[in-house]
């Protein structure tokens, strides 16, 4: 039997808009992966959390403009762990320039923009972490 | 209502409409249309029919259910007049930058009619941190303006006379609303202008603290509701024409509830805070009269426009059967409306103008004192200066060209709206008799009831959405072969941060740090008596202290609250 993804997923900092992020955990679960949602955090922490829940996602959710700083500072701390394998997910409002540069240049996997299928990121997530995704029980 | 009713329709009258209804139904209607009756519903889930008669609204007695507008129960509207006396004030959000930044939006609003400024916060500031403190990193001057200090109030409203303009702050929380509106009145002192002459609202509601938004530090929902009683109680006491809280329905709409829910929380958080003022010794009529209300108006136009109409006639029951009110203004709800930006996709953004004239349109039906209407671009960032005047335009356009202001109330009569009136009426007064068995709004958030309703409220909502059954234009209905956008022009916040420090910087050199200290320490102490606290944060705000420092006497002295969802 294979095992389960492992994502941790988090608010990023000080936003306070919860019902994106917290919406797209349970659907993950649903889908049959192991979700740890850990509501606001720093890059700290969230860096901690990874490490600690030998995470193969990390999801950062994010409507209030620091995408830019701490989106990166999460990938960058990652890395000084040691956890390049982990795939950084971010969603939330942002221009569409800034989720082009996220992607490109600052090292974040796959930025989910608004009106995104809970559908598709559950196949892009299965896809990217190369663990097939359980039959649902009939 | 105890007075016997005197139906507007006579009884023989209604038997016949129920009879050719019938017959009509079996005979006239296609069968395909009889197979579906039953299946269509608001979307708070009151049944809609294809037809509505009189039959539909038999009891209806036209004094006591509708009235007068400006005469009880207030269904048609707080005013006698109503626009024709008052158009509903202009008020579009300004919040971005530094409060130099802000203070050009908000002189460009003005200068275009805007007739109300409404500022809004960056998060570091809602949530009560300075702008160097570490966890602002990354939002200062995003999505709202940063404030630090009393001299960022005094930016703010630069060349503005605090005396002729109307402010909304939106101070989400209690425990910003208890610092930043003081800014305000020290400031407007300091510049000679009495508080008498101050007029505005902050918002100011304990569950914004504590449901609307996570966050990685909250107060507990007990000294949040304490705070924002505070915040009532003075303001009422010292600033006459400033109302001290605007119970939001409008965040914790966009945060996951339905029509019904959004108003019942509000209005059971008026109950808690009017029966709280009462312990402390103040009358019903010396606050209530201050009291507003912030609705969300969604996408379901006929809903939403009895969703306003049934909570002024709640809260005026409420008033007088509860409370006892008298003084007329206790009575009629007054509110300001946004439109509801969770209803605004990304995808082909201009769509949104016109599901946000739409929504604007029925807030306006409603009968709302005040009205933003949101941008296109809400997917994106905070609106353009374009974006924001294509809102304001809308708005001036359904003042004066549509001619709908001309006459109060005009859907009063409709079979429909009156049923749904009547619906949201019922089901509202019912939801806050749920709240009232959990022991009350403030232990029902306390046990983590709200969470999991906005939570499983969400879940629902957002499957509907995947399967299809709500229809998004452009996103899971009829989506454009290829994607039509997007060359989207995105607001650029401006560099905000090396100038709030540069600012912060100065005012730590400036200010007697011994005073600061003096009246922190007042504060720290003050917070476990019984006291009214704004006195005190008036006092330290005006000797520089800054509003990180004042929140964190708050959080290391009430203590900090989990979430309880997870």
């Amino acid at each position: 039997m294979t095992r389960k993804v492992r994502v941790v997923i988090a608010k990023l900092g000080l936003d306070i808009h919860w019902r994106g992020v917290y919406l797209v955990s349970q659907f993950l679960k649903d889908a049959g992966m192991e979700v740890v949602y850990l509501g606001n955090q720093f890059p700290e922490q969230i860096v901690e959390a990874a490490l600690e829940e030998d995470a193969d996602i990390v999801g950062l959710s994010s409507l209030s403009g620091n995408h830019m700083t701490l989106g990166p500072k999460v990938v960058r701390m990652l890395g000084e762990k040691g956890l390049d394998h982990v795939k950084v997910y971010m969603g939330g409002v942002m221009a569409p320039d800034d989720a082009a540069a996220l992607e490109t240049e600052h090292g974040i996997h796959k930025v989910f923009l608004p009106d995104t299928p809970m559908a598709k990121i559950v196949e892009h997530m299965y896809a990217s972490v190369g663990i097939p995704r359980p039959q649902p029980q009939a | 209502m105890s007075a016997k009713k005197n139906p507007l329709f006579n009884e023989s009258g209604i038997q016949q409409i129920e009879t050719d209804h019938a017959a009509w139904f079996e005979t006239t209607l296609g069968q395909a249309d009889r197979a579906v009756e039953g299946r269509f519903f608001t979307h708070s889930g009151i049944p809609v029919k294809l037809l509505f008669t009189p039959a539909d609204i038999k009891d209806l007695d036209y004094t006591q259910d509708l009235g007068f507008p400006g005469q009880a129960p207030f269904v048609r509207g707080v005013y006698p007049n109503m626009y024709r006396g008052r158009l509903f004030t202009v008020r579009q959000l300004a919040g971005l930058g530094a409060p130099e930044d802000c203070n050009l939006r908000i002189k460009y609003l003005l200068d275009h009619g805007a007739t109300g400024v409404n500022i809004l916060f960056d998060l570091p500031t809602i949530r009560g941190y300075n702008s160097d403190d570490p966890e602002a990193e990354g939002n200062v001057g995003a999505c709202g303006a940063a404030v630090d200090s009393i001299w960022d109030i005094d930016a703010f409203f630069k060349d503005i006379d605090l005396g002729k303009v109307s402010t909304s702050i939106v101070t989400h929380l209690p425990s910003t609303s208890i610092v930043i509106p003081g800014m305000y009145f020290a400031v407007a002192e300091q510049r000679g202008t009495p508080w008498s002459r101050v007029a505005g609202t902050c918002q100011n509601d304990f569950i914004m603290e504590t449901c609307v938004g996570s966050a990685p530090e909250i107060l507990p929902p007990a000294a949040s509701f304490r705070l924002q009683c505070d915040v009532v109680e003075w303001i009422c006491k010292n600033v006459p024409r400033w109302n001290p809280i605007s119970y939001n329905g409008y965040n914790l709409r966009e945060a996951g509830t339905d029509a019904v829910q959004e108003v019942a929380i509000a209005i059971s958080n008026a109950i808690a805070t009017a029966e709280e003022l009462i312990r402390r010794g103040m009358h019903i009529d010396d606050f209530a009269p201050r009291m507003s209300f912030f609705w969300d108006l969604h996408n379901d136009f006929f809903e939403e426009i009895a969703k306003c109409r049934a909570s002024r006639k709640v809260w005026h029951r409420i008033m007088t059967e509860r409370f006892g009110a008298k003084n007329q203004k206790s009575l009629l709800m007054r509110f300001h409306v946004q439109t509801a930006g969770v209803t605004l996709p990304a995808t082909e953004p201009y769509n949104n103008i016109a599901r946000s004239a739409l929504q604007g349109l029925a807030a306006v039906l409603g009968g709302c004192q005040s009205l933003h209407i949101d941008s296109y671009d809400e997917a994106y960032s905070a609106p353009t200066e374009e974006a924001a005047l294509i809102s304001l335009r809308t708005q001036q356009i359904i003042q004066t060209e549509t001619g709908i202001v001309n006459t109060v109330d005009p859907l009063a009569g409709s079979y429909y709206v009156e049923y749904l009136t009547d619906q949201m009426t019922q089901r509202i007064t019912a939801a806050i008799g749920q709240i009232e068995d959990l022991g009350g709004l403030v232990k029902a958030v306390e046990s983590g009831w709200l969470h999991r309703e906005i939570s499983a409220y969400n879940y629902k909502y957002q499957r509907s959405i995947e399967t299809g059954e709500t229809k998004v234009v452009g996103v899971n209905y009829q989506p454009a072969e290829k994607e039509a956008c997007c060359s989207i022009d995105v607001f650029k916040y401006p560099e905000t941060y090396t100038r709030q420090k540069a600012k912060l910087e100065r005012l730590r050199g400036e200010r007697d740090p011994r005073k600061v200290r003096e009246c922190l320490a007042v504060i720290r102490d003050k917070c476990h008596s019984d006291e009214n606290l704004y006195p005190y944060t008036i006092a330290a705000v005006k000797n520089l202290a800054t509003l990180g420092e004042i929140e964190e006497v708050f959080r290391e002295e009430f203590g900090l609250w989990a979430f309880p969802l997870y």
